[in-house]
């Protein structure tokens, strides 16, 4: 009890410390939400309301694949009879032009069916559709106008080839229509595919993970930049203990009535609770602000978004411990958040990323969170398929907390 | 003489094998102030750390109050209250913040320790700078407020690790009358200090400690008449004869 109460005062100063660190709040509240509009402006650009979603796809085919019929099935032949927010699907008739196109900039990307698809189809095989923009623009604006034109595009093409192929096969009496239901889910699991990569153009599996939404880039650039700095604001926490330690309050702490437990607890709330103001003012920004939509599970979001202040405040915690001066504190802290954060798919979706990426993401927190969101504000998904993420952030934050106390115990200086 | 408040039984503290305090053992009575002189390194600030729980002993106890400083830790710590050697306080909070933030850790309640801090603050002199910021004060003040800090709380024993380094001679005296009036309400004080002259004048015993060992613990009257009339020699000559006349590293 009187612990608890000391972890509470301590959680309090730390607040009052916070409050009265310009540096801290602007680092913290003001910078994070300066790079979100701006990122945010940039992809509207690409994607604003008013011009109709474009999306460019060509084919390596041969003339006569399957993917001819489907493209033929799928092109706008005329804007006027697309219904609202449906996207106009451009037929670029010549792959290697498109290519080309790309490069000079005159394209910003645009989908490709692979040489193999028809065969890939016809035996059952899987195949990815490519996305194709120009990486060695390293511009960020570049980047990420293409990044933004692939999420969209891809979830926005992925439904439209799984209902052109299903209309297709039931036109030409191939297919029930009754049948036509089983056909989309299997082509939709057809669809999802690994990714590939080539040296110069970077390509997307394609993945399709329920109905698209909403194609508004808040809905995936917050979640992501919101998951690092509240990384970037625990990181920093860590330099707090480290602080207190060099200026001797820690041990005027310690001969006070708290103990060493109710230290790390803290950090640890005082920590979280600079998270929760941080991430408080993101989502209100991105709801207000960006009109975001919270998915059909706003609880799940809020779950989600308190595990990860769970995760990361208990790894400034564990920082901390580590840690002998401040500087090397702030400098391990923004290191590892530097690198955690494109690893975890805070920069750009996770799923656009090479086999192996995935991979070592599934060792960041960052990675289950940032899925966690994209499943459920960009794919709709529900509360019950985000729990997996939801106990893997808990299991992150149990260890990195144990880490923390064992040793803290052990280092009485 | 009467009940020893604080009983320390031979402390040893090596660090990474030097040894730091080398076998102390030592008494305080209540309401006694208890001077602990030496040169720099002669082990003082370890032998505080060590008895205010911060730092652990390799071997040896103390117990506070009848508490054992390894048994009962948590006892300890409320019965203690630290000015540490070197400022602690929070740069960046207000004079004020630093005291209540303190006390109430010392377990007051929100408003016994904003009371408290206002009085403290008003014996140090520095009722007009409550508000203020601690970066925006006088390496005095701040010394002011580091020892106002220790003072918060319900303590019954309290280690003054020389509190008074760089304080003007004004505010010395005020803190000296405080320091008696806290002694004359049967506050336990452990004081260390370089300054010999304030020993004489506040301490009731004196030890003098060297290399992490005590080499003389009496009275100033009773060191003083170690080696000659107690009216001509100072405590000074004591400290300098018992300690040599080399320089510490
Ligand atoms: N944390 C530590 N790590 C290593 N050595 C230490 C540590 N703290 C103290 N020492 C060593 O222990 C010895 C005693 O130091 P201590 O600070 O107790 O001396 P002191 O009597 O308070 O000196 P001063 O008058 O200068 O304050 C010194 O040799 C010091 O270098
Ligand atoms: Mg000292």
């Amino acid at each position: 009890m009187k612990q608890l109460r000391n972890i509470w005062l301590l959680t309090v100063k730390d607040l009052k410390l916070f409050a009265s660190d310009r540096g801290a709040l602007f680092f913290a509240i003001l910078f994070p939400i300066l790079f979100i509009v701006l990122f945010n402006y940039m992809m509207t650009g690409v994607m604003g309301e008013d011009t109709r979603l474009e999306i460019n796809i060509a084919t390596q085919e041969p003339a006569g694949g399957i993917s001819y019929q489907l493209l033929a099935a799928m092109e706008t032949k005329d804007d006027a009879t697309l219904k609202p927010g449906e996207p106009k699907i451009i037929w670029l008739k010549d792959y290697e032009q498109a290519k080309q196109d790309v490069e000079n900039k005159k394209l910003s990307g645009f989908i490709a069916f692979p040489k193999d698809f028809s065969e890939a189809v016809m035996i059952g095989y899987g195949t990815s559709l490519e996305v194709i923009f120009n990486p060695n623009n390293t511009q960020a604006t570049a980047a990420l106008e293409g990044v933004a034109q692939s999420i969209a595009s891809e979830l926005g093409a992925a439904q439209v080839v799984n209902d052109a192929v299903i209309s297709l096969l039931v036109e030409k009496d191939l297919l029930s229509p009754g049948t036509a239901g089983d056909l989309g889910q299997s082509i939709r699991a057809l669809l999802t595919r690994q990714a590939t990569t080539s040296d110069v153009m970077i390509t997307f599996s394609t993945q399709t993970a329920g109905e698209v939404k909403a194609e508004n880039p808040a809905n995936f650039v917050v979640p992501g930049y919101l998951v690092m700095f509240v990384f970037f604001t625990a990181a920093f926490s860590a330099s707090q203990l480290v602080k207190e330690r060099q200026n001797h309050t820690l041990e005027r702490i310690l001969s006070s009535s708290a103990n060493r437990n109710a230290v790390l607890g803290g950090v640890f709330c005082g920590t979280a609770a600079k998270s929760l103001i941080q991430i408080t003012i993101f989502w209100a920004v991105g709801i207000l602000v960006f009109k975001m939509d919270m998915g059909v599970s706003p609880l799940a979001v809020i779950l989600i978004s308190i595990l990860m202040i769970m995760v990361s405040s208990a790894f400034g915690v564990m920082l901390a411990t580590m840690v002998k001066t401040e500087r090397s504190a702030s400098s391990i802290g923004v290191i590892t958040s530097l690198i955690l954060a494109p690893l975890g798919g805070c920069w750009w979706p996770l799923f656009i990323t090479p086999k192996w990426m995935q991979f070592i993401a599934k060792i960041t927190p960052h990675a289950w969170a940032t899925n966690g969101f994209n499943k459920l504000l960009v794919f709709g998904s529900d509360f019950d398929s985000v729990v997996p993420e939801m106990l893997v952030l808990l299991g992150f934050a149990i260890v990195f907390g144990l880490i923390a106390i064992l040793r803290f115990k052990t280092d009485a200086e | 003489m009467g009940e020893a408040f604080l009983a320390v039984k031979d402390i040893y503290k090596s660090f990474n094998g030097q040894k730091a305090v080398n076998g102390v053992s030592f008494t305080i009575d209540k309401g006694e102030i208890f001077g602990l002189l030496g040169p720099n390194g002669a082990g003082k600030t370890t032998v505080i750390r060590i008895l205010s729980t911060v730092l652990a002993a390799d071997t040896g106890d103390a117990t506070v109050g009848g508490y054992s400083l390894r048994k009962n830790p948590a006892e300890v710590r409320d019965l203690v209250g630290v000015c540490p050697q070197d400022l602690a306080l929070y740069e960046d909070l207000s004079a004020l913040d630093n005291l209540i933030f303190f006390g109430q850790l010392e377990g007051l309640n929100g408003r016994e320790a904003k009371a408290q801090a206002m009085s403290h603050l008003a014996l140090m002199g520095l009722t007009e700078r409550a508000k203020g910021k601690i970066s925006k004060f006088s390496g005095g003040m701040k010394r002011r407020i580091n020892l106002a800090i220790a003072l918060m709380g319900n303590s019954k024993l309290l280690f003054l690790d020389e509190p008074t380094v760089g304080i003007d001679p004004q505010s010395r005296n005020n803190i000296f009358e405080t320091i008696r009036g806290l002694r004359d309400k049967g506050m336990t004080i452990l004081y260390t200090t370089h300054y010999m002259e304030e020993a004489n004048r506040l301490c009731d015993r004196i030890a003098i400690m060297d290399g992490g060992k005590f080499v003389a613990m009496d009275t100033p009257q009773g060191l003083k008449r170690q080696i000659g009339d107690p009216d001509k020699v100072t405590l000074e000559d004591i400290f300098l004869k018992l300690t040599g006349r080399s320089l510490r590293d």
